[in-house]
């Protein structure tokens, strides 16, 4: 009796053992591990990847970070047209946008998205939506998602801000109230922008907010 | 494949605690079950109650079970296009102790639409709606989590995150992360 019950609980403990090894063998595997998952984005201070890539604007011209920086600073705002959080902060992204040029910051705002996904972020409708908002800025298509992955940049709208001197000040949300404009109590990327047109520091450097994951082209995706 | 035998040789080997455990989560399952069935019949509204980061961490940690907790949005294609997939994991994996944390992240007045997508998909577990400032709440969940939608952890019944994506997953990925977190849950036992 004795006997059966160690034959048994010992096989048990050894099918057991196998089990689960299997399933963590399965589970290292999958994508869906944080260790492969995780997308670490550009770290304050770090200067902007990919300076020379050439993206295509909506007026047709070829535009490189490089090219598009102020002698103030550069913004970069992934954005996109599809995403109704990007929507929802679009008219701010415009106005931010537009006011940086003024003070001397180089603006681009860059969809990553795989339009394959979404037709709305085909480039005419980049476009009309550039139009519709007035901007002044480039809006250009990243046609791999490199500079997306470059950045670390996962979802839209976030943005990025570099001083004059090249290194990542702010990185984050526009604000803290997408939905009101007029609740808004916390204007963290107009108030880095106003700080790096006037050589302050930016006093909230990284900042959250929910947002649409970027849909990266099928030949660049870090996610499914 | 690797599930069933998982969970098979649990049942075999599990401390008594443990079977007690996986008894009662057996029990509520099929209560569920039932009512999931009549759910889907009725088109009965699932709950949406308010909750913030901590409290769902302070859920995780405790004890009782392995949890997928899946941050989603009504507005969120990726988020509504994934969702038979998670639910059909979770469910299967509910006998193994598996905990389903649905955490909207719509706005308050949405969620009549909210209610209407959960009922569409069956859900009739209580679910949640994420509440106070974003950034807060997406920190306070975890660091790494950039906000963006869908965004799913895993956590073993200690609380240990043991897995972490944004974006949209299929039926393979949610089965692959809730293996490994319910592995980690029941570790094997030494043979004596």
């Amino acid at each position: 009796m004795n006997r059966n019950f160690f034959v048994r609980s010992t096989l048990a403990a050894l099918l057991l053992t196998v089990g689960v090894a299997l399933a963590k063998d399965q589970a290292a595997k999958s994508a869906g591990t944080a260790k492969e998952v995780v997308v670490k984005s550009l770290a304050i201070g770090s200067p902007a990847p990919m300076r020379g890539v050439k993206m295509k604007s909506v007026d047709g011209t070829e535009v490189s970070l490089e090219k598009a920086a102020g002698k103030n600073g550069t913004l970069v705002v992934f954005t996109c047209n599809h995403c109704p959080w990007a929507k929802m902060w679009q008219t701010r992204v415009a106005a931010i946008g537009n006011a940086a040029l003024e003070s001397g910051i180089g603006v681009v705002a860059i969809n990553s998205n795989d339009p394959a996904d979404y037709p709305e972020d085909e480039y005419a409708p980049m476009q009309e939506r550039a139009k519709l908002l007035g901007f002044k800025f480039p809006y250009v298509v990243d046609a791999t998602s490199s500079v997306a992955k470059a950045f670390g940049a996962t979802r839209t709208p976030e943005a990025f801000l570099f001083d004059a001197k090249g290194k990542l000040v702010y990185h984050g949300a526009v604000d803290d109230n997408a939905r009101e404009e007029a609740a808004v109590k916390e204007k963290w990327l107009n108030d880095a922008v106003q700080a790096v047109a006037t050589g302050k520091g930016v006093t909230v450097a990284e900042t959250k907010a929910l947002g649409c994951t970027i849909k990266y082209r099928e030949s660049n995706k870090k996610t499914s | 494949m690797c599930a069933g035998l998982a969970a098979a040789l649990l049942g075999c080997a599990g401390a008594p605690a443990e079977r007690e455990t996986a008894e009662a989560s057996a029990e509520a399952l099929d209560a569920s079950l039932a009512a999931d069935s009549a759910a889907a019949a009725s088109g009965y509204a699932p709950a949406v109650v308010p909750i913030a980061a901590e409290q769902i961490l302070q859920k995780v940690k405790d004890g009782r079970g392995a949890t997928l907790v899946n941050l989603w949005a009504t507005w969120c294609a990726p988020c509504r296009h994934e969702m038979p997939a998670l639910l059909t994991v979770a469910r299967a994996h509910r006998e193994d102790g598996l905990r389903l944390m649905l955490v909207s992240a719509d706005f308050d007045d949405q969620l009549p639409a909210v209610r209407r997508f959960l009922a569409s998909q069956a859900v009739n577990e209580t679910t949640y709606i994420k509440t106070g400032d974003d950034n807060a709440f997406i920190n306070g969940l975890h660091r790494d989590w950039s906000g963006a939608l869908p965004a799913t952890l895993v956590f073993d019944a200690s609380g240990r995150l043991t897995g972490f994506w944004e974006g949209a997953a299929d039926e393979n990925r949610f089965e692959h992360a809730v293996i490994a977190a319910i592995a980690e849950t029941h570790p094997p036992e030494e043979p004596r």
